[in-house]
This record gives structure tokens, C-alpha cells and sequence, in this order.
């Protein structure tokens, strides 16, 4: 049913907010000095790939971006449906807000971005493709240098920071429009609701956006 | 003033739809939108053209049945009115006035600028209402009702049912109207009783009347007539939730 759906895309949507943070917490060990940034980072990633729970965890990631992407792709072919003829004329910038009417193409762009990002990274760390990765003093993989050599790719790095943009503008709207999904309906919640969502969405956009360039320029593998 | 009407103009719902223009000299500034319209259609009877269909009752901004896309917003430019209610000196002297009836796949065309809105009807039938024995009028204050309630209740009951929500909904979504039905009732202590099984009756109708699913876009309580808030959709997700988790 269409309020299911809704359920399941807020869910899943807001599960994968909370790995943001997360995610993104990590990422801020890439901005330590270089020789500190190395060990914390490899250290890092070591613990997490051999910790069960993270596995587990993993798992709930991976399945929470394929049902929200596919509950995406159905509510957005099922709305698009309902309304088949467009009018001719429509000042929808006069009643909503762009980032709310086009959250699947944001949606697009975020699991174009994922893709890349998994093949640059999820791909060499767990599947073994590409070259043998390099190992660190400690014996572990040294995840620092791969993130380092491939954020010296100016493509790759740009394609980082731009792509942080509809991220930031997906949240925006996601994390407001969840919280309505799930049922919080007090005027005053909803005000630190969307206070929240726009610190958050910054953050993350400013974070995702600004930790590969630092890298890209400062840092060295 | 003069005029320029680009109208929608389609025989019925199987038929397929086209924009004419039409010009209109001798408009004055203080005649209202549906004037203009009546205007329009005394020349094209006196030129014994077909006249353009619209749809209205009251002319008073209460009733909900007028309803036409003005120029890219529901109801026409200002925020919260009906058609009605928008007076030409809204627009300039020689400006283009693009008239659309409501779009959505849940709303087939009658004619013209007339769509069928019985599916909020059909949404309503579906327990929008309280199982109550008719008879003679009960003592009011047997049911006491805080006057907070009794607010909430209005807010919601204010629904005139005109269908701008859906008309300006990126989804066509009947959310807005369906949530305002629910709540009005939901906020009485007669209509309590019964939210589990309404909100999940109406709910379902909603779906089965093709209409798409929330997004959130808010549009929908700019352009709605008596300003009923988008938190009020907030409020059904969660009456809706409750009602599933406690499913007997
Ligand atoms: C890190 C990645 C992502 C996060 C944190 C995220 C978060 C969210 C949140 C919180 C919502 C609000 C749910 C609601 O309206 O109740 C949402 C909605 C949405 N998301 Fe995502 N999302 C992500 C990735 C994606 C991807 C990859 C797609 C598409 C392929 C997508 C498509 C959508 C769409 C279409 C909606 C709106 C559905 C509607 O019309 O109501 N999202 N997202
Ligand atoms: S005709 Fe009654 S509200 Fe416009």
C-alpha cells in the first residue's frame, strides 16, 4: 500500500542516515597528520573488517540501499503515473521546494555515486579486484594509500565534492519529509526537525564534499 | 482591460484536448475570474460557438466546487483561494491567462475545465463518517468536547473538498484530503471510536482510486483554499500506523 512504501523508504532512509554519521566520523581520521591519519585510518578498517557485528551490520547497509533504491524507483513510476498528462504551465517553484519534487533524480545521482565509490573501494578492499593492495608497517591493509591514490585522480576527487551536492540536497528534504512519513506531526517538532536536517545535511554535504579535496591536495600516501 | 484566455478545450474524457485562444476586450479590473469567463461566453454564444465549461456553485469561496490551473498554480497566483475568488485586477492589461482544468489520472476530464472529482466521494463513502442511529437530535452536552479539540476538529472539517491538492501535487496525491477527513473525525470523541477501521477503509480507497503517495512537497497547503496544514497528512501516517500495529 502507498503508505507502506513510505514506511520502508523512511525506514531505510533514515538507517542509512545514521551510517552517514558514522561513515562520515571515520572519514575525518583522513584529516590527521599524515603518518598519525595512516595508522588510525588502516587500524581502523581492520577492526571493522574482521568484527562479526560489522559484518552484520553490513549486510542490513547493503539491503537497506537496494529496498530504499527500489521502493524509490516504484513510488516515483507509480506518482508519475498519477498524474500522466503535465499541465502546460506550472509555477511549482511558487509552492515546494525543488529538492522535494525531484528527490528520485537526487536519488540517482547518490547511487550513481555509490556505485563508483563501491568500485573504487568496496570492490579492490573485499572483492580483490585490481592490483595487489599495498600493506602497511603493521601488516595490515593500507586502505589509507588506496583512498590517497585514488583521490590524486582530480576526476575522481571533483567527482567526490560535486556529487556531495545532491547529497546534501536529498537529505535535506529526506530527513523532513521521514519524520512526517513516520508520523511526527507537532508544528513545534517539526521546527527542530527541520533545524536538524539542515545542520545535518551541511555537515554531511560539507564533509562528503570538502575531506577529498583536502586529500587530494595535502595529503600524501 | 483586454484579455488574452488560452483555454483547454476538450468535448469528453474520451475525446482527445486542445488549447484555444480567445481575446477579450472590455474586461474591467473588478470583475472576478469566473465573470470574465461568463463574459467570454456570452461572445462565443452571440458568435454561436461552444461555450467553455467550468464548474462553480457558491461564487462565495465556501462550497469547493470551482477549480481551475491558472496560469501554473491551482486556484490561480495568490496563495490559499479558490478560483472564485481571483479578480482580474490580479492580472495586467493584455496578459496571457492559461486556464488548465486539474490534471491527475484519479480526475478524468467531464469537459473543458470540469473534471470528475467523485473519487473523493468514493474515498469518503469509505467510513468517512460515524456509525450513529439517526433519530432526533441528542442533548449536545451528553458528549462533552474540550474546546482545543473542537478546534483541531474544524481545522480539519474545513476541507471544502475542491480538490487542489491533487491538482497541484507533483503525485496526485488525495493525501492532504484524505488526511483532513480522518482527522476531523479523529479529533471527536464520537468519531474515536471508529479511526482504527476508518483510517485504514479510507486509506485503501485512496489507493484504489489511483492517486500517487506523498511526497512532501508541501505544495498542496499553498494552494489549499482554507490553508489546511500538511501536518495534518503527518498526523493520518500516524493514525494509520497505530491502526496497523494494534490490527486485531
Ligand atoms: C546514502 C544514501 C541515502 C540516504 C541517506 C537517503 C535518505 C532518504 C530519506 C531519509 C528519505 C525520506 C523518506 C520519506 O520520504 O519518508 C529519502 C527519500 C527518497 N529517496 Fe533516498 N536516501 C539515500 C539514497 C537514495 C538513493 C540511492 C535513491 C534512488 C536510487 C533514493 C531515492 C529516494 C527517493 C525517490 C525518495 C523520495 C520518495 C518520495 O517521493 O517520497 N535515495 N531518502
Ligand atoms: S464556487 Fe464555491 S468555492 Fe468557488
Amino acid at each position: 500500500m502507498l503508505i507502506n512504501r513510505k514506511y520502508i523508504m523512511a525506514i531505510t532512509g533514515l538507517f542509512l542516515c545514521i551510517f552517514l554519521i558514522v561513515h562520515l566520523s571515520a572519514n575525518f581520521l583522513l584529516l590527521l597528520p599524515n603518518n598519525l591519519a595512516k595508522e588510525a585510518y588502516n587500524t581502523y578498517s581492520h577492526l571493522l573488517r574482521n568484527n562479526p557485528l560489522i559484518s552484520a551490520v553490513s549486510i542490513l547497509l547493503y539491503l537497506a540501499i537496494i529496498f530504499h533504491s527500489v521502493m524509490a524507483l516504484i513510488i516515483t513510476l507509480d506518482n508519475k503515473k498519477a498524474k500522466p498528462q503535465k499541465y502546460f504551465m506550472n509555477y511549482a517553484q511558487q509552492n515546494s521546494s525543488w529538492n522535494s519534487r525531484n528527490m528520485g533524480l537526487l536519488g540517482l545521482m547518490i547511487l550513481i555515486f555509490i556505485i563508483v565509490h563501491m568500485a573504487n573501494f568496496w570492490a579492490k578492499v573485499k572483492l580483490g579486484y585490481g592490483p595487489e593492495l599495498p600493506i602497511d608497517s603493521k601488516g595490515q591493509i593500507d586502505i589509507y594509500s588506496v583512498v590517497v591514490t585514488t583521490l590524486k585522480n582530480p576526476f575522481i576527487t571533483l567527482f567526490y565534492t560535486i556529487l556531495s551536492i545532491p547529497l546534501a540536497m536529498h537529505l535535506h528534504h529526506g530527513v523532513q519529509s521521514a519524520a512526517k512519513t513516520l508520523g511526527l506531526y507537532h508544528k513545534r517538532y517539526l521546527k527542530y526537525v527541520a533545524l536538524i536536517a539542515t545542520f545535518y545535511s551541511c555537515v554531511m554535504g560539507l564533509g562528503f564534499g570538502l575531506i577529498p579535496l583536502y586529500i587530494y591536495f595535502f595529503s600524501q600516501g | 482591460m483586454r484579455v488574452n484566455f488560452k483555454i483547454w478545450r476538450q468535448e469528453s474524457h474520451q475525446e482527445e484536448g486542445s488549447f484555444k485562444d480567445y481575446s477579450v476586450d472590455n474586461i474591467t479590473s473588478d470583475m472576478s475570474l469566473l465573470e470574465a469567463l461568463d463574459y467570454l461566453n456570452e461572445t462565443l454564444v452571440l458568435k454561436d460557438e461552444k461555450v467553455v465549461a467550468f464548474d462553480y456553485d457558491c461564487r462565495e469561496g465556501i462550497c469547493g466546487q470551482c477549480g481551475i490551473f491558472v496560469n501554473g498554480r491551482a486556484h490561480g497566483p495568490h496563495d490559499n483561494t479558490t478560483t472564485c475568488q481571483v479578480h482580474m485586477r490580479s492580472f495586467e492589461d493584455g496578459q496571457t491567462i492559461v486556464l488548465e482544468p486539474w490534471r491527475a489520472r484519479a480526475f478524468p476530464i467531464v469537459k473543458d475545465l470540469i473534471v470528475d472529482r467523485s473519487a473523493l466521494d468514493r474515498i469518503i463513502q469509505k467510513n468517512g463518517y460515524i456509525t450513529v442511529k439517526t433519530g432526533g437530535a441528542g442533548e449536545a452536552n451528553s458528549i462533552l468536547v474540550a474546546k482545543k479539540d473542537a478546534d483541531k476538529a474544524m481545522d480539519a472539517a474545513a476541507c471544502i473538498g475542491c480538490g487542489a491538492c491533487i491538482a497541484t501535487c507533483k503525485n496526485s496525491s488525495a493525501s492532504l484530503f484524505t488526511a483532513a477527513k480522518i482527522n476531523h473525525l479523529d479529533h471527536l470523541p464520537q468519531g474515536k471510536l471508529e479511526t482504527n477501521e476508518r483510517v485504514m477503509a479510507m486509506v485503501s480507497q485512496m489507493e484504489l482510486e489511483n492517486f500517487g503517495s506523498c511526497s512532501f512537497t508541501g505544495a498542496c497547503e499553498i494552494e489549499c483554499p482554507q490553508s489546511i496544514s500538511i501536518t495534518e497528512i503527518a498526523r493520518m501516517n500516524n493514525l494509520f500506523l497505530k491502526a496497523k500495529l494494534t490490527k486485531e
